[in-house]
């Protein structure tokens, strides 16, 4: 089995608290990344989880077997580094075998078994080359191959595609899909990048100073985020959020002054944040029932989709405090007034003072 | 374009006057090594042998009882033998503690790191007496143990330091990867570490041999004959001999500067590397 | 479960080293602080040994010889690091120039760093020789003296002729290490200079030396460690005369303990010695700790 779980745990360094208690369970043969800004923990978790670092409390179970106490070596677990951590003084097959070797595993095992990784991941070529020889994308396959070579239950991967420039990027994020699909091993994939997590990802942890913030599918996040956190980092660009209150009947006041009733009433006279998502405002009429109203700051054509800032009169008049991300063309013009609407009502998201998402009694 | 060529002739200049004040005197030693006794003894000096000989050389380099021959000889050998097992030694203990440093850092480990380097500049006059006594009292005096035991005393700490600063430079995946791959940290460090770090523990053992070869204070103490003197302390006798044969000294120094100044021009790279990063970072 | 199997491993792997150098150095240091509140001799030092508690420090401090041999090594130490740390940043700002040899140059550094101090401290003996050295030849040929002079015999020149042989084998060190610190400089800063007006003098002290002062400092209290300890090049060259004009403290504890056979006040001078060096060590760690990390 290769499930894992993590009960509470946390880690400290120094006086330093990185991992302030993480409860997480991932199924056997699921992909799941996780995400979050620099310094959340997320690295350190990985490393919590592969045995490199040692947790300061808590449990950690991979299948039914507690492994914290265990060293790195005795968890059979494979990692993908950053920086591929490949060793420069061995060409590519050694690099592939140094697992099997380490397992005190025969020539002509190892030989077979690199060479089964080889033909998977079209190394064979490749196999008499040093590392230094390789270019970026084929440094990071041997970095996989070596990762794949003692079949192992659970595959870490440390940022893997950021060395990578844009378009290798796109190719090996399918190949790591593929792989992934294939082997039907446990994966746990650490990326700064929400575009990353999004297409590759089952499930998706969410981490922010050492807490997790959600736990969900790509869609789950981008459609119910739990906290403003979580809402303002899936999707982009970022979701739009302003300040406003409820009225007696717990409808949102909007910034025109006309209320608006959503499917879920809230409490009233509570002050919120609404939070609307660029791709989910249309242009609508000018009639009094838009959503909101701004200056056009600046305008950028795509084509496929046309990017407009705005200044919707919160705050400072030359900020821009709302994003627009139409489909298609848009005939829009810098210093034009124009009306905003919200796509459906399931297109709102609110946020009480805390920040935690309303779900409000229906 | 006349301030140019000024300067030009001012570096030509200087740089003739450096490369005399450098070769002058060794060259003048190794004359010396070619002149016969007598050549040397006449007044006024002559610059340049009107026969050169390579007689001291072979009356140092042929071996034959109660002469200059036996001591440099035997000196020659107890030399190599004391700076390789010195050296051996030292850097065994020297690599597991570099890696422990440089590796899993700690604010204690830190602090003993520091202590090391203090320990490796402690005058050796600090240590000399107690050693002296205890290796007296186990009647190691005049042996090679005794001398490759102290002698780790400078080469260890200077060792374990040169390496450390190595292992510092490189990255840190690289010996966290074989741990993940199923290696021991002594087999992370085996398989990895001391291959990546090849020309670091090259220039520790040549540097270490080096230092071990030029020791005197020590061998001066603890040795007494052919038995164990090393070449720094044969060469110091001859030098203090009462028989003043100044082209059999000169030639004894020509061969005893031979091992290392080889050494030191093959290894030139790393070694002002090595003094550069030692100095830049400590 | 908190497990600090990490830290464990780590101390194992030091091990082999810290027992080493607590048997070479670490057991032998605390017996020197013992030995110097005792009475001992060097022949069978347990059985003679009596408790003199700091006698033997006083006397030390009291010794004129001893403030003596404590004022040479500082001159020494002062005199011949100043010397070398000169001419050495002059050696390195030339090699720092283009010209034709300047590898070959380098490389001829190499050889006074590598040449065995014994051999070194040898090779200036015979050519300072009262009889029949090269200096005196090369002097009276040139017509620069009168007649032959014994530069080693004589009080007045005895230790600054020791100097120079030291300045000649260790003056490289320095020059390589500032050469090293100087070919980190960047070169547009020395053309924003030049643009801004300043002259060789200025870029020199303005540029060049801060940018090489930190290695160069760490090469400084180096080196003043390594002159404190001298001991090799006097005893091959003058033994400590004449009239103990070239005595150095690592001399005289060798006199005091091995031909004096006192090995309780040789201890206590030692430890004048260590003393006078854990200031210079200190000031080292100062450096490196400022430096960066080690």
């Amino acid at each position: 089995m290769s499930s894992i779980s993590l009960s509470n745990v946390t880690k400290t360094f120094g006086a330093a608290n990185i991992i302030k208690g993480v409860d997480l369970s991932i199924e056997d043969g699921e992909l799941v990344v996780f995400v979050g800004p620099s310094g959340c923990g997320k690295s350190t978790l990985l490393r919590l989880i592969s045995g490199l670092e040692e947790i300061t409390s808590g449990q950690i179970h991979l299948g039914k077997k507690r492994v914290d106490h265990l060293s790195a070596a005795s968890r059979d677990i494979a990692m993908v580094f950053q920086s591929y951590a490949l060793y420069p003084h061995m060409t590519v097959a050694e690099n592939i075998g140094f697992p099997l070797k380490m397992a005190g595993k025969s020539k002509a095992e190892i030989e077979a078994k690199t060479n089964e990784i080889g033909t998977i991941l079209q190394l064979l070529p490749l196999f008499e080359r040093t590392p230094k020889q390789l270019s970026g994308g084929q440094r990071q396959r041997v970095a996989i191959g070596r990762a794949l070579a003692r079949d192992p239950q659970i595959i870490l991967l440390d940022e893997p595609l950021s060395n990578l420039d844009a378009a290798l990027r796109v190719d090996m994020r399918m190949e790591l899909a593929r792989l992934h699909r294939d082997l039907k091993a446990t994966m746990i994939y650490v990326t700064h990048d929400q575009v990353e997590a999004m297409t590759m990802a089952d499930r998706i942890v969410v981490l922010r100073d050492g807490i997790v913030e959600q736990v969900g599918s790509p869609l789950d996040l981008y459609l119910t985020p739990v906290n403003q956190f979580v809402a303002g980092f899936i999707g982009s660009p970022r979701m739009n959020f302003w300040d406003a209150t409820t009225n007696e009947n717990g409808d949102l006041l909007l910034p025109s002054g006309t209320a608006l009733s959503l499917p879920r009433k809230l409490t009233a006279h509570q002050p919120v944040t609404v939070g609307v998502r660029p791709e989910h405002l249309v242009l609508a009429a000018d009639d009094g029932t838009a959503a909101l109203q701004g200056t056009v700051l600046s305008v950028e054509h795509l084509g496929s989709d046309t990017f407009v800032q705005l200044h919707c009169g919160f705050g400072d008049p030359a900020q821009v405090d709302i994003n627009v991300r139409f489909a298609g063309i848009v005939p829009v013009r810098i210093g034009e007034r124009v009306n905003l609407s919200v796509a459906s009502l399931d297109n709102w998201h609110i946020f009480d003072a805390e920040g935690i998402r309303v779900e409000a009694a229906q | 374009m006349q301030t140019t060529l000024a300067k030009k002739i001012c570096i030509y200049l200087a740089a003739a006057l450096l490369a005399l004040v450098i070769a002058l005197p060794v060259l003048w030693l190794f004359i010396m090594s070619i002149s016969s006794s007598t050549h040397l003894t006449t007044l006024p000096l002559e610059w340049w042998p009107d026969s050169p000989t390579l007689e001291n050389y072979r009356s140092l380099l042929i071996y034959a009882e109660n002469t200059p021959s036996q001591s440099f000889l035997y000196a020659i050998r107890n030399s190599i033998f004391i700076a390789l097992a010195a050296t051996g030694l030292s850097i065994c203990a020297a690599i597991p503690a570099a890696y422990s440093f440089s590796r899993m850092p700690g604010p204690r480990r830190k602090n003993l790191l520091y202590a090391v380097i203090a320990i490796f500049m402690l005058p050796p006059v600090a240590l000399v007496l107690p050693l002296y006594t205890v290796m007296s009292a186990l009647g190691l005096l005049n042996t090679h143990f005794a001398l490759i035991i102290v002698y780790c005393s400078i080469l260890l700490p200077f060792a374990t330091w040169l390496l450390k600063s190595n292992f510092d430079t490189i990255p840190g995946d690289l010996d966290e990867a074989p741990i993940i791959d199923g290696a021991n940290r002594l087999q992370a460090i085996w398989y990895v570490i001391l291959p990546i770090a090849r020309p670091a523990l090259g220039a520790a053992v040549m540097m270490s041999v080096l230092l071990a070869w030029d020791e005197f204070f020590y061998g001066l103490l603890f040795t007494n004959d052919i038995r164990s003197k090393t070449i720094t302390v044969a060469i110091a006798d001859l030098a203090a001999g009462r028989v003043a044969d100044y082209g059999l000294i000169s030639a004894a120094g020509i061969l005893a500067a031979v091992p290392p100044v080889i050494l030191a021009f093959f290894m030139q790279k790393t070694l002002v590397s090595g003094l550069a990063s030692g100095s830049v970072k400590g | 479960m908190i497990s600090h199997r990490k830290t464990v491993t780590a101390w194992l792997l030091l091990t082999p080293m810290i027992v080493m150098i607590l048997g070479v150095s670490g057991y032998p240091l605390i017996k020197t602080v013992y030995y110097s509140m005792t009475g001992a001799k060097l022949v069978a030092p347990e059985l003679t040994d009596n408790w003199v508690w700091f006698h033997n420090y006083i006397r030390a401090l009291s010794s004129a010889n001893f403030r003596e041999a404590i004022w040479h090594t500082t001159y020494f130490a002062v005199i011949s690091v100043g010397v070398e740390m000169i001419i050495g940043v002059m050696v390195a700002l030339l090699l720092n120039e283009v010209f034709v040899g300047r590898t070959l140059l380098r490389a001829m550094l190499i050889l006074p760093l590598a040449l065995p101090t014994v051999v070194n401290a040898m090779m200036w003996r015979l050519i300072y020789n009262p009889d029949f050295g090269a200096l005196n030849a090369l002097l009276v040929q040139f017509g620069m003296l009168d007649a032959y002079r014994s530069w080693l015999g004589d009080p007045a020149t005895a230790l600054d002729m020791v100097i120079v042989a030291d300045v000649w084998k260790n003056f490289p060190l320095v020059a390589l290490i500032a050469l090293a610190a100087l070919q980190t400089v960047p070169k547009d800063l020395y053309e924003a200079a030049t643009l801004d007006g300043a002259g060789m003098w200025n870029r020199f002290w303005r540029i060049t030396l801060p940018a090489i002062m930190g290695p160069l400092s760490v090469a400084l209290v180096l080196r003043t460690i390594e002159a404190f300890k001298v001991f090799d090049i006097i005893y091959v060259m003058t033994r400590g005369g004449p009239a103990s004009s070239t005595k150095t403290v690592s001399f005289y504890v060798y006199q005091e303990a091995f031909a004096y056979m006192r090995v309780g006040s040789g201890a206590s001078y030692a430890l004048i010695v260590v003393l006078i060096s854990a200031c210079l060590i200190a000031g080292y760690m100062y450096l490196i700790r400022k430096h960066g990390e080690a």
